[in-house]
């Protein structure tokens, strides 16, 4: 198995085939990153959003408390 | 009594909470695992790979293209499964799988759309062609989208539900399409490389790197419907106790970090 580039300026250029090579690749990764990233915005937010929830619930039950 | 022992795994499995807690020790080496299959996979197929005779370095596409269209169709099987598992046995974790098959299978379709047409240009001359493939591909993605989009179509999630996974199982008729239509319809996209009942028609040096991505893009299908679906567990059972523990204790955790 040999590296089939001399340089990096080789291997980005792929004699032509760079662009599209490249191309493919990055959008590719990127999108597959997304796909990582997202749900796990997902998931904090929604945590996020339960504890915050639940915190409301609480105080109203205490301020029902002190009333009575 | 022990017909009952043989069921408490399947109930288990439909256990959102069980899920969620399995997955998480599972997390941290999936995310390794991918990660490393990813990195080799795509250093081997960039840079070590020969280039192809007629094709030059644009075939490289391949490394990307191909696994991601296996992992676009495969994924496509198991959302209509796991629609029709929700909908035989009412099972809540089912359709929370579906769901979030959807949004991957969607992202990923694309690709294969997307590599597919960057490598037909240097390749075919062209971006796009109305050939057979390339059009029940683009049915897979509207299909994809579907699915989603009638999970926000209505009110109840239950109908969402439903809808849902009849539409991702009589979606199912396009994959045996898709997978023939290279044959059936001898156009512009080339047959299948790899085959199950014969050896790949291409060379070895350029095959073992094409193997080691398919493994790695089925890792991270599995480490992306993982992380989706355990967010879709908080979303829906957000009233059950063990996540309103779990969210109090994350809440107390992250202010802790911030104090």
């Amino acid at each position: 198995m040999k590296f089939q580039f001399d340089s990096v300026q080789q291997m980005l250029e792929m004699a032509g085939h760079g662009h599209y090579v490249w191309t493919a690749v990055l959008v590719s990764l990127l999108v597959m990153a997304w796909l990582l990233v997202r749900p796990l915005q997902l998931h904090r937010a929604n945590l996020k959003f339960i504890a915050r929830q639940l915190r409301r619930e609480q105080r109203r039950q205490g301020a029902g408390e002190k009333q009575q | 009594m022990a017909s009952n022992r043989h069921w408490t795994w399947f109930y288990r499995l439909g256990s959102p909470r069980w899920f969620y807690e399995t997955t998480g020790r599972w997390l941290p080496w999936l995310w390794t695992l991918t990660l490393v299959l990813l990195t080799a996979g795509l250093v081997w197929g960039l840079g070590y790979a020969p280039q192809d005779a007629k094709q030059g370095n644009s075939f490289r596409i391949i490394y990307l293209h191909v696994p991601v269209s296996f992992l676009a169709l495969a994924g496509y099987y198991l959302m209509a499964i796991a629609g029709a598992i929700g909908l035989i046995w009412k099972m809540k974790l089912s359709y929370m799988v579906m769901k979030s098959a959807a949004p991957i299978g969607a992202a990923l379709t694309f690709l294969a759309l997307f590599t597919g047409a960057v490598w037909g240009k240097p390749t075919w001359g062209t971006y796009w062609v109305w050939d057979a493939r390339i059009t029940s591909m683009l049915i897979l993605l509207f299909l994809y989208l579907g699915v989603l989009a009638l999970q926000y179509a209505f009110h109840s999630q239950e109908s969402g539900n439903k809808a849902s996974a009849i539409l991702a199982l009589v979606g199912t008729v396009n994959i045996p399409i898709i997978y023939k239509s290279v044959d059936w319809w001898y156009t512009l996209h080339q047959p299948a490389t790899i085959k199950f009942t014969s050896a790949p028609s291409m060379h070895i040096d350029m095959f073992q790197p094409l193997l080691l991505m398919i493994v790695a893009l089925y890792s991270f299908y599995a480490l992306a419907l993982i992380l989706f679906t355990r967010a879709e567990i908080l979303q829906r059972e957000r009233k059950a106790t063990w996540v309103c523990e779990l969210a109090l204790q994350a809440g107390k955790d992250s202010a802790g970090e911030a104090g």
